[in-house]
């Protein structure tokens, strides 16, 4: 098991944007979770990462309990995310921002950088190399110099997977990464995150282009107002008559309208 | 010959280049990692004091002075820095203009040590200190052809170029490594960069505090070349200036705060008939590099731009050595 979450509760003022959220997350799956806008997925990920305290609950990552460590201790455990709008560092070229992903794996301090020493080269040549190799994966190879605004939106969310990955997690989250993306840009992005699980590298995504869920997940959880509404394989969502209402409304409510 | 075309006044101007290239870096390695501090004359008031004071009363030797007024600068930088870490923006500016103001206001008040607006005069003078030790050592200016105070502010001059280049080479090098990258990031997208496993609070502090040691080394090294320090050479006046080097240089590159420092030390010199409206002008200018060139006269294109011109001028030169040969 990767991640476990137990009874995830996160209020805002009055307001419960997650209410006793569980679910577990095997080791290699692609676990997706969805839900209507405002269900509380990406605060969901904003509590994995730890960029909110939850209210309640606990989160363990490998059987370590991880709830109230600083934001990047999580990255240097092996979490990295990707934001649903895009927050790449938009100055600098697209192979910089590959290399700042792989801050954590390295520990070359101002002396040691200035100074060049062996190790730090060595550290450097090493990040440099990684980087490559991860453009490579993502096709953005040819584009090592651009900045990173310049490139169009689909190679922006590739890259920020790139650089997501150049930290090594051993869980990638990705917030809606084929949001705003054409078929052929989604199609490519399925067989990226392929390879990115053929790495080893569990996947937990959210999603709001439902082909594209069902095709790619082993299992999914949906929320729908802050609650769990339904976990399991994308057949058993499919079929889930709470979940069909939460999208599609229920029959009561046409009947309201 | 060379005794001629050294003017001991353009010496000294040059050495105030220098000291201000080292308070236009101060500035620049703040705002590198998205800071914004307009303390950095409260931390060259501190540098400057705390060795001004201690080689005239415990008659330590300049350069442990000045190590030790930088140290202490930056002492002060990572107290300030830590609160600080709260704020960003205008709220950090006018946080950071505070200290410098109640920085000055100490000295102006605590006049059993600082003789408050009096200043502190007879300061060891670096120059003079340097001289006493090459003539203790044998050396005579006539040797070069030279007079005493030529050779005085010559000395003071070669030893700031050295340590700017020292400076900027060290910095440079930062810039281009793990370091600079996590400034960078955390001034692009501080959330994102602590997504990516960066201590935005480790990074923060460090920058401020480099920030704070360099203004403190600048005004240490200021108060040895003027051998004279007030507290109004600290005032809310330095720190626009500060901050000017680097708005109007450039704030993305080294080059920028160099460039800037070096270009504003020599304006009011040259135009001396009318020094009177110099803070006029830097008005002006201020409002029209935020109109028409936010990013201050050197950023990133231009050094590229640079960089291409050279690279293209050294091919065709090299094209015409081969035309030579046929």
């Amino acid at each position: 098991m990767v991640l476990e979450l137990k009874n995830i509760t996160k209020n805002f003022g009055g307001i419960s944007a997650l209410t006793d959220v569980s679910f577990k997350i095997n080791k290699g799956e692609i676990f997706g979770l969805i839900g209507p806008n405002g269900a509380g997925k990406t605060t969901m990920f904003n509590v994995i990462t730890n960029m909110f305290l939850p209210t309640s609950g606990e989160i363990s990552f490998h059987g370590e309990k991880i709830s109230g460590i600083k934001p990047h201790k999580i990255t240097d455990k092996g979490i990295c995310r990707t934001f649903q709008n895009i927050r790449l560092f938009s100055q600098m070229s697209v192979l910089e921002n590959v290399l700042v992903g792989g801050h954590c794996r390295s520990n070359s301090g101002v002396l040691r950088s200035v100074f060049r020493t062996k190790s730090q080269r060595k550290e450097e040549a090493n990040t440099h190399k990684v980087a490559t190799e991860l453009l490579e994966l993502v096709g953005l190879s040819n584009y090592e110099d651009v900045i990173a605004e310049n490139l169009a939106y689909g190679q922006q969310r590739r890259l920020e997977i790139a650089r997501a990955l150049a930290s090594n997690p051993s869980l990638l989250l990705l917030d809606e990464p084929a949001a705003g993306m054409n078929e052929t840009e989604t199609e490519n992005l399925f067989e990226l995150i392929k390879k990115v699980q053929q790495r080893g590298v569990t996947v937990l995504l959210i999603e709001h282009d439902m082909p594209f869920v069902m095709k790619l997940c082993d299992r999914i959880a949906v929320l729908n107002f802050g609650k769990k509404l339904a976990e399991g394989t994308p057949e058993e969502i499919q079929n889930n008559q709470e979940v069909i209402e939460a999208y599609l409304g229920s029959e009561e409510d046409d009947q309201i309208a | 010959m060379l005794g001629e075309l050294l003017n001991p006044y353009h010496l000294q101007i040059a050495s105030f280049i220098m000291i201000n290239i080292i308070l236009g870096i101060s500035i620049y390695i703040t705002l590198s990692s998205g800071q914004l501090s307009l303390g950095n004359a409260g931390f060259m008031g501190i540098g400057a004091y705390t060795s001004a004071l201690l080689t005239i009363h415990f008659e330590l030797p300049i350069f442990i002075g000045v190590i030790l007024g930088a140290l202490v600068a930056g002492i002060f930088g990572i107290l300030i820095g830590i609160p600080a870490l709260r704020l960003s923006g205008v709220y950090l500016a006018i946080a950071t203009l505070g200290f410098g103001e109640v920085i000055r206001v100490i000295f102006v008040n605590w006049e059993s040590v600082t003789q408050g607006a009096v200043g502190l005069s007879g300061v060891p003078h670096l120059g003079r200190e340097l001289f006493k030790t090459v003539t203790a050592m044998g050396f005579e200016p006539e040797m070069l052809g030279l007079r005493n105070n030529q050779v005085v502010y010559l000395m003071v001059l070669t030893l700031l170029v050295v340590i700017n280049i020292l400076l900027i080479w060290f910095f440079i090098r930062q810039n281009k490594s793990r370091v600079g990258r996590a400034f960078a990031a955390i001034k692009m997208d501080e959330k994102a960069a602590e997504s990516m496993g960066i201590n935005i609070t480790y990074y923060k502090v460090l920058s401020f505090t480099q920030g704070a040691l360099l203004a403190g080394f600048a005004g240490a090294l200021y108060a040895h070349v003027m051998a004279y320090i007030s507290p109004a050479d600290f005032a809310y006046h330095r720190a626009i200036e500060i901050l000017i080097f680097s708005v109007f240089g450039g704030s993305e590159v080294i080059w920028g705060a160099i460039f800037g420092a070096t270009f504003m030390t020599i304006l009011p010199e040259a135009l001396r008939v009318i020094s009177e409206y110099r803070y006029m002008i830097y008005g002006v200018i201020l409002i029209l590099m935020m109109a028409f060139r936010p990013q201050g006269i050197i950023d990133v294109s231009l050094l590229k731009w640079i960089k291409n011109m050279i690279k293209s001028r050294r091919r065709t030169d090299h094209g015409t050595g081969t035309k030579k040969h046929n």
